[in-house]
């Protein structure tokens, strides 16, 4: 019988399995590739880890602090391994996982969900035409290039203008592809503004903005696509198509959490953030099962999807050790400006400070962020120089701040 | 005289303000940045502009066929293409250990290429 265990050997779920092991706890990792690491073995540039260490590490190097955690604390870890079915009998949770050698049935106390997120497709935004070889998504061509040093095309046509799809953009220009053009159907590029600096701008990379792929053409192998202008509210102009010739079509069109195996037990999901719902030790709806990092919330930083992990392993030891909750949880709701935020629910008798992300609706500058209760009176408010919906917001809230709310909401503003 | 003239996007955090920059002789001016980090990366996009490269190299008996590699310090931009071209026909042979040089001095930068992570030789 293990204590917790770890779904994903990704940074987050690492982060979360070194801190319960670290602390003496009995934990599992079962991962789904042959080694550790998650994304992050693809993410060869520099950049991560600027909150944590204090410098920019490349992605394997970011991780392997991790793995090397996991391996001198002995964790046991299950390659290769898909999780099948999850059986959740009150405090006892079975798990059955099956890899290529054998199926390994496990119990445990605490589970801890950090499985990421998976590539939008193009036909989830309805892209016509045909379906021709060279149609990727840009997570699969970073795997490619950075794992297996293959070039997915000559002339290729990079589809979504945030950060994955910038930094594929530089990968497919420095590997020497022949062309490239990146569209996008917002204004500019939506990704961090670094990025568009040093991925884009840095090599001319050419790009067209309130542009959209309406058809892939090709029979065997991508012979092109018909492009289009969109308005504001990205609908195609009339007039605008204009067909551009390229061998492959990339797109970088967002990512939706893995949430799969969380609905088959019944664990809420936030329509918002349309992953599971948690508390502000990250747990989801179900007791003792947990959810960290791009699972709960695309992080923009690896930092911050870490940061949720170490709060989630606090959770767990609370949950192990039986630490009451309160009778009814404070609800945390998107208010006016917000388009998401977690945890969505403070539940647990504790006087540890709140660490709350958000995502913010609009793009303003001296911004004032207000947390709000159900009588709309302002509790909070804190201050930032400029916010905008491609940059998660921080912010850490005091328990006694809003623990005599029912409800808080969180609001932002224009400084007046 | 205006020699040079440059808008950039700082990239030194996540804020990214857009920073104009004019240089005249010795006199540099610098506008929209709003904090010191911003003012240094501006003077030195305009006098000697650095990056980090990250590529990948071929690598036998490991087991994947590339391992992620990175210059150990930025080196000057203009030569981000010399040294991705260095790092063509390069072969390692597995095992690797971080932090190893892969190549001294690249393209005469003074820089390094250093491996990106660990690679065990793997059995065939």
């Amino acid at each position: 019988m293990k204590d917790v265990i770890v779904i994903g050997g990704g940074p987050s779920g690492l982060a979360a399995a070194s801190s319960l092991a670290e602390k003496g706890y009995n934990v599992a990792i079962i991962e789904r590739k042959e080694e550790l690491g998650g994304i992050l073995d693809q993410c060869i540039h520099d950049g991560f880890g600027t909150k944590i260490f204090r410098k920019a590490l490349s992605g394997p190097e970011f991780v392997d602090h991790y793995i090397d955690k996991i391996n001198k604390l002995g964790v046991d870890v299950y390659l290769e391994s898909f999780v099948k079915t999850i059986d959740v009998e009150g405090d006892l949770k079975k798990v059955i996982c099956i890899s290529p050698k054998d199926v390994n049935k496990l119990e445990t106390r605490a589970l801890i969900f950090a499985v990421g997120c998976r590539e939008k497709t193009p036909f989830e935004i309805k892209v016509g035409g045909t379906r021709p070889a060279g149609v990727y998504t840009a997570g699969m061509v970073q795997r490619l290039i950075n794992i297996y040093g293959i070039l997915p095309g000559k002339n290729v046509l990079l589809v979504g203008g945030g950060d994955v799809g910038m930094i594929v953009a530089r990968h497919l220009y420095l590997e020497g592809v022949e062309s490239i053009l990146v569209v996008y159907p917002e204004d500019f590029f939506v990704g961090l503004p670094r990025n568009v600096q040093q991925c884009i701008l840095d090599f001319n990379i050419p790009y067209r903005p309130r542009t959209i792929v309406k058809e892939i053409v090709g029979k065997k192998r991508v012979e092109g696509a018909i492009l289009t202008k969109v308005d504001k509210n990205w609908n195609p102009i009339p007039g605008t198509e204009e067909f551009y010739k390229c061998d492959s079509i990339i797109f970088s069109v967002g990512l939706v959490p893995y949430t799969g195996k969380l609905e088959e037990i019944n664990a809420k999901i936030d329509p918002k953030t349309r992953g599971p719902e948690v508390n502000e030790f990250f747990e989801t709806s179900v007791p003792g099962i947990f959810a960290v990092g791009n699972l709960v919330q695309i992080f923009d930083y690896v930092d911050d999807a870490v940061e949720s992990a170490l709060i989630s392993a606090e959770g767990v030891e609370k949950y192990l050790a039986k630490v009451p909750k309160r009778t009814t949880p404070i609800k945390i709701n998107p208010g006016n400006n917000v388009l998401s935020v977690i945890p969505q629910r403070i539940e647990w008798e504790d006087n540890k400070d709140i660490i709350s992300f958000f995502r913010p609706a609009i793009t303003i500058k001296n911004a004032i962020l207000e947390l709000t209760n159900e009588k709309n009176e302002v509790l909070k408010t804190f201050r930032r120089p400029f916010v905008r919906p491609s940059t998660l917001e921080r912010i850490k809230i005091s328990r006694k701040v809003v623990l005599s709310s029912k409800e808080v909401f969180l609001n932002v503003r224009e400084s007046s | 005289m205006l020699e040079k003239a440059l808008e950039v996007i700082c990239i030194r955090c996540p804020k990214g303000c857009r920073i104009k920059i004019e240089k005249k002789g010795e006199n540099i001016k610098i506008e929209g940045y709003e904090c010191p980090l911003g003012k240094t990366y501006a003077e030195e996009e305009i006098t000697n502009p650095k990056r980090v490269v990250t590529s990948t190299v071929r690598i036998l008996g490991a087991i994947h066929p590339r391992l992620p590699v990175r210059t150990l310090y930025p080196i000057p931009k203009y030569k981000i293409k010399d040294v991705i071209n260095a790092l063509r026909g390069i072969v390692i042979e597995a095992p690797v250990r971080k932090g190893q040089i892969i190549i001294d001095n690249v393209c005469g930068t003074g820089v390094p290429i250093i491996a990106e992570r660990d690679m065990e030789r793997v059995k065939e």
